[in-house]
């Protein structure tokens, strides 16, 4: 009886520990087999790991409904619910992780910086030990490929178009006055400390549907979602000061930045070409605070400037100089909020602000305009899996701009304009494999002060050729309403509008980068007017028109040279347009043929110091000679920049930073002003444009101070 | 009554053979682990992990293999960043549930180490506040524990060296370290106990100057 008793409590045992056998075989897409993927049945203890042919084998005890789960490095998981006891042996096919570093990128037109870039040409820390950048993120971009050296200007020009056809945005939301204020031939800045921004995508054509009013270009910039310490800034600079504070809370943060620049001092030790009577002098802040919500990130940045000047510029035309006298107030403000909305669908939404107001003396006479632009933002994007991904978004553009001039002892002209810009797009990213990626959307935009809408198509394409290497295909169609300059004398007007095709190679490999791009850029619907100036009683009509070709070239090397970087950015350009007052279609005076810079960084270890030597070329640009036959058809000599920089870390902490920009003494013209009447002789005397000095040197001492006493500022140099 | 106690007995069993699956596992994997076989370790603990969602220990070994095995391979460029991903992705899963906990702090100051030996010129800049943050913070809640006190001590050495500054406080650091470990009890024999080896090999770098 006992015996009868143990052995059927033996056999039930038994029962509840009985095995079953699973089997298979994992491989990849192509069938290949994977060797050493993690295969077990979620919540037990068994599994085993594949062999080298792809083949498992395991018992478990576990009976029922169960998950199988296979985990793999670089390979997305694969999960299944099956019932233990109906199990067949079978192949399962892993699919590489998307998210893994080598695959397919969409990046025809994209030069990306920053944290989060997948491949990315430029290092946050690039932007300031560029030598010849002194601190300008805009001065760092110059460097790349398809960017025209404008040295008389200091804007952003893109690939044959004019420095406003490139739109700024912050956090995804316009900025609607990205560079501080000028004179006419004095280059300007743009407004934006690199400092607190860590993410630069700089898109030089074929760009998102997500961007608009934008001809050429978009520059977006993402502010740093979270600080990591609390740390302070010290500043001491030839031109001004700066001080920065960081504060860090449970959930919270915020920093605060304010510089104060100052030109003067600077001026009297260092001959100008140019007659100042009051040197460029401005006060600057900046703020950003930042949420975190258990949905989501809220960012507030704003920023404010004062600027002022006063000079006098010669004139080819008169023998007085003509005195301008320039006070510039700057407000910009920007709220977003990126976070979950509900289940796998993200929001994005926003709202930015812009005041700009000048106060320009000319002469005895005086200009006065403000302009407000908004930028209402919100976008929805659902990442389906690791393989679809769709964003739908709509935007509303705001401007509203006043012009008064009073001629002196005269009367006021007033001018000015309202325009509202709504618009909504969809854009869809699917990855068809690791190797073959698509980008399609559209943008719908309507401006209700030209009464016009628009449907702007966008798709890109990307294939993957080895393991290294890729190449993607961009097209899509831009607009963008004529600037203030025509807008506030006449609504009559359409938009103006292009279309990009892009082909892209580029091949990245440890260290190593290499880009090349091709373009067609086709301009329509430009603006033409029948003065020499754009002015009130000019007739304006959208009769223009252009094309842009060319090569961009890039190569980035970290690795070959122990403690040296460099990149070397080249690029060809075949440019004409027929619009402003052009006679007749042809090169604009901004545009040089050939641009190359050669940009270098070299470590040197025992003097614990960077030392950057830049080199910026150009072939080259037209200027109009009234003296010659034609139109266009002056050209000046090749421009040469060599720049040398040199960062000293004293301590962890502190570091001294010297820059010299050309060193050679290079003396260079970037164009050529003619007299609007010939002399006695029947000639048109001539100026040059020249550079405001031959040279420039920056000494700085920058000092963080900090808990953990090692972070500095060699990233805002 | 035979019965019931044949019942008891083997019910007991069965509970106890529950208990020591756990430790047959964790014994089977460090024993992969020792053999050199880290791949194998990582996807034993891994499955652990999957049974055991009460444990943070096979997570955090999880994280810990990979990113050892992320040091070792760093001549190899390729292979280290999925090696830290993995072991992100599984202190992650811990992370969120003991977020005060100092091995995990630690864990974390380590993988972001590793990013750092991984591509000091990019990585520096981003990961270095960070780690000292998670040791910051693994500091207040824990001082007293080795490993703490010594990946501190270590991570602030390399700087100080560089610059040519005063170690003699870390390395201060560093022997208190090695009194710590001396005396530091792991809840069991299988909470983290590793450290030691490594902080007398700094201590003779130490001693040397």
């Amino acid at each position: 009886m006992k015996g009868i008793f143990t052995f059927l409590f033996l056999i039930v045992s038994i029962s509840v520990f009985s095995q079953t056998k699973i089997s298979g075989k994992v491989v990849d897409e192509k069938g290949l087999p994977l060797e050493g993927a993690n295969i077990f049945i979620e919540g037990t203890y068994d599994g085993t790991a594949s062999d080298a042919d792809g083949n498992f084998s395991f018992t478990t005890t576990a009976t029922g409904t169960q998950i199988l789960k296979i985990t793999f490095l670089t390979y997305e998981s694969f999960t299944e619910t099956f019932i233990v006891e109906n199990f067949k042996s079978k192949t399962i096919k892993l699919k590489e992780s998307m998210n893994s570093l080598d695959a397919v990128v969409i990046n025809a037109g994209t030069l990306e910086a920053g944290d989060k870039a997948r491949v990315s040409v430029l290092k946050p820390l690039d932007i300031v030990t560029t030598a010849g950048s002194a601190g300008d993120i805009i001065a760092a971009l110059q460097s790349l490929p398809g960017t025209q050296t404008v040295g008389e200007s200091g804007r952003l020009f893109v690939r044959g178009g004019e420095a406003d056809e490139t739109q700024t945005f912050v956090d995804g939301l316009r900025v609607a006055q990205p560079y501080g204020a000028s004179a006419n031939n004095i280059p300007t800045r743009g407004r934006f400390s690199p400092f607190l921004f860590s993410g630069i995508s700089f898109s030089t054509g074929g760009y998102s549907a997500e961007y608009g009013e934008a001809l050429s270009s978009v520059l977006l910039l993402n502010t740093q979602d979270e600080p990591v310490q609390e740390e302070t800034d010290i500043s001491l600079m030839t031109v001004g000061l700066g001080l920065s504070n960081t504060q860090k809370w449970e959930k919270s943060s915020l920093t605060l930045n304010t510089a104060y620049v100052d030109l003067a001092p600077y001026q009297l030790a260092v001959p100008q070409a140019v007659d100042w009577n009051r040197a460029y002098q401005s006060l600057s802040g900046e703020a950003v605070y930042r949420y975190q919500f258990n949905s989501g990130l809220l960012k507030f940045y704003t920023a404010f400037e004062a600027a002022r000047f006063d000079l006098n510029q010669e004139n080819i035309n008169t023998t007085e100089k003509n005195r301008v006298n320039l006070n510039n107030n700057n407000l910009y403000l920007n709220t977003s909020f990126n976070g979950v909305l509900a289940g796998t669908w993200d929001i994005t939404t926003g709202l930015s602000y812009g005041y700009g107001q000048n106060k320009i003396g000319l002469d005895l006479d005086d200009v006065e305009n403000t302009e407000h632009a908004s930028h209402l933002k919100l976008k929805v994007s659902n990442k389906f899996s690791d393989r679809i991904k769709l964003s739908i978004g709509a935007d509303y553009f705001i401007t509203q701009f006043d012009e008064s001039f009073k001629e002196n002892l005269g009367d006021s002209f007033l001018s000015g304009y309202d325009a509202n810009i709504a618009a909504a797009y969809s854009e869809m990213d699917i990855f068809f494999s690791k190797k073959l990626a698509a980008k399609v959307g559209f943008r719908a935009s309507n401006n209700d002060l030209l009464d016009e809408f628009n449907l702007s198509p966008r798709a890109s394409l990307a294939y993957k050729t080895g393991k290294f290497s890729q190449f993607s295909f961009a097209y899509g169609d831009f607009v963008q309403a004529p600037r203030a300059d025509y807008l506030k004398y006449t609504s009559q007007l359409e938009t103006e509008n292009t279309a990009h095709y892009i082909l892209n190679y580029s091949y990245n490999r440890q260290g190593k980068t290499f880009r090349a791009e091709a373009y067609y850029k086709k301009y329509n619907n430009l603006v033409k007017f029948d003065t020499p100036t754009a002015q009130f009683n000019s007739v304006y009509e959208n009769s223009g028109s252009g094309y842009a070709k060319g090569l961009d070239l890039f190569w980035r090397d970290n690795k070959t040279f122990k403690n040296l970087e460099y990149w070397i950015s080249y690029s060809f350009i075949d440019t004409q347009r027929d619009y402003r007052n052009f006679p007749i279609q042809a090169t604009p005076s901004f545009v040089a043929k050939h641009t190359a810079s050669v940009v270098t960084k070299y470590w040197i270890n025992s003097l614990r110091s960077q030392l950057g030597l830049t080199h910026n070329f150009n072939s080259g640009r037209p200027f109009e000679n009234p003296n010659k036959a034609g139109f266009m058809n002056g050209k000046t000599k090749d421009f040469h920049n060599l720049n040398l920089s040199w960062a000293y870390l004293m301590s962890p902490q502190k570091i001294l930073y010297l820059s010299v920009s050309n060193v050679l003494g290079t003396q260079n013209v970037f164009g050529y002003e003619f007299a609007n009447t010939p002399d006695a002789n029947g000639v048109f005397n001539s100026k040059p444009i020249v550079p405001t000095a031959d040279r420039f040197i920056f000494v700085g001492f920058f000092w963080t101070i900090s808990k953990d006493k090692k972070t500095n500022q060699l990233d805002n140099l | 009554m035979k019965k019931i106690i044949i019942t008891i007995v083997l019910f007991a069993t069965a509970l106890v053979s529950a208990q020591s699956q756990f430790e047959q596992g964790m014994g089977k994997a460090f024993q992969l682990w020792g053999e050199g076989k880290p791949a194998e370790a990582s996807a034993m603990f891994e499955r652990i992990a999957s049974a055991e969602k009460n444990s943070w220990l096979p997570n955090y070994y999880v994280a810990l293999v990979n990113t050892t095995t992320a040091f070792q391979s760093l001549g190899d460029k390729e292979k280290v960043a999925p090696l830290l991903d993995k072991a992100q992705e599984a202190l992650d899963i811990e992370f969120i549930k003991h977020p005060e906990n100092p091995e995990i702090l630690v864990m974390q100051a380590m993988i972001y180490t590793a990013w750092v030996a991984y591509d000091p010129m990019t990585n520096a800049m981003k990961y270095s506040p960070k780690v000292m943050e998670m040791y910051a913070k693994a500091g207040k809640i824990a001082p007293e524990n080795p490993r703490v006190v010594f990946g501190q001590a270590e991570f602030e050495i390399g700087g100080a060296r560089y610059f040519g500054q005063d170690t003699s406080a870390m390395c201060a650091q560093i022997d208190k370290a090695i009194g710590l470990f001396a005396t530091f009890k792991p809840e069991t024999a299988f909470h983290p106990n590793w450290g030691l080896d490594r902080a007398l090999e700094a201590q003779k770098e130490c001693n040397k100057k």
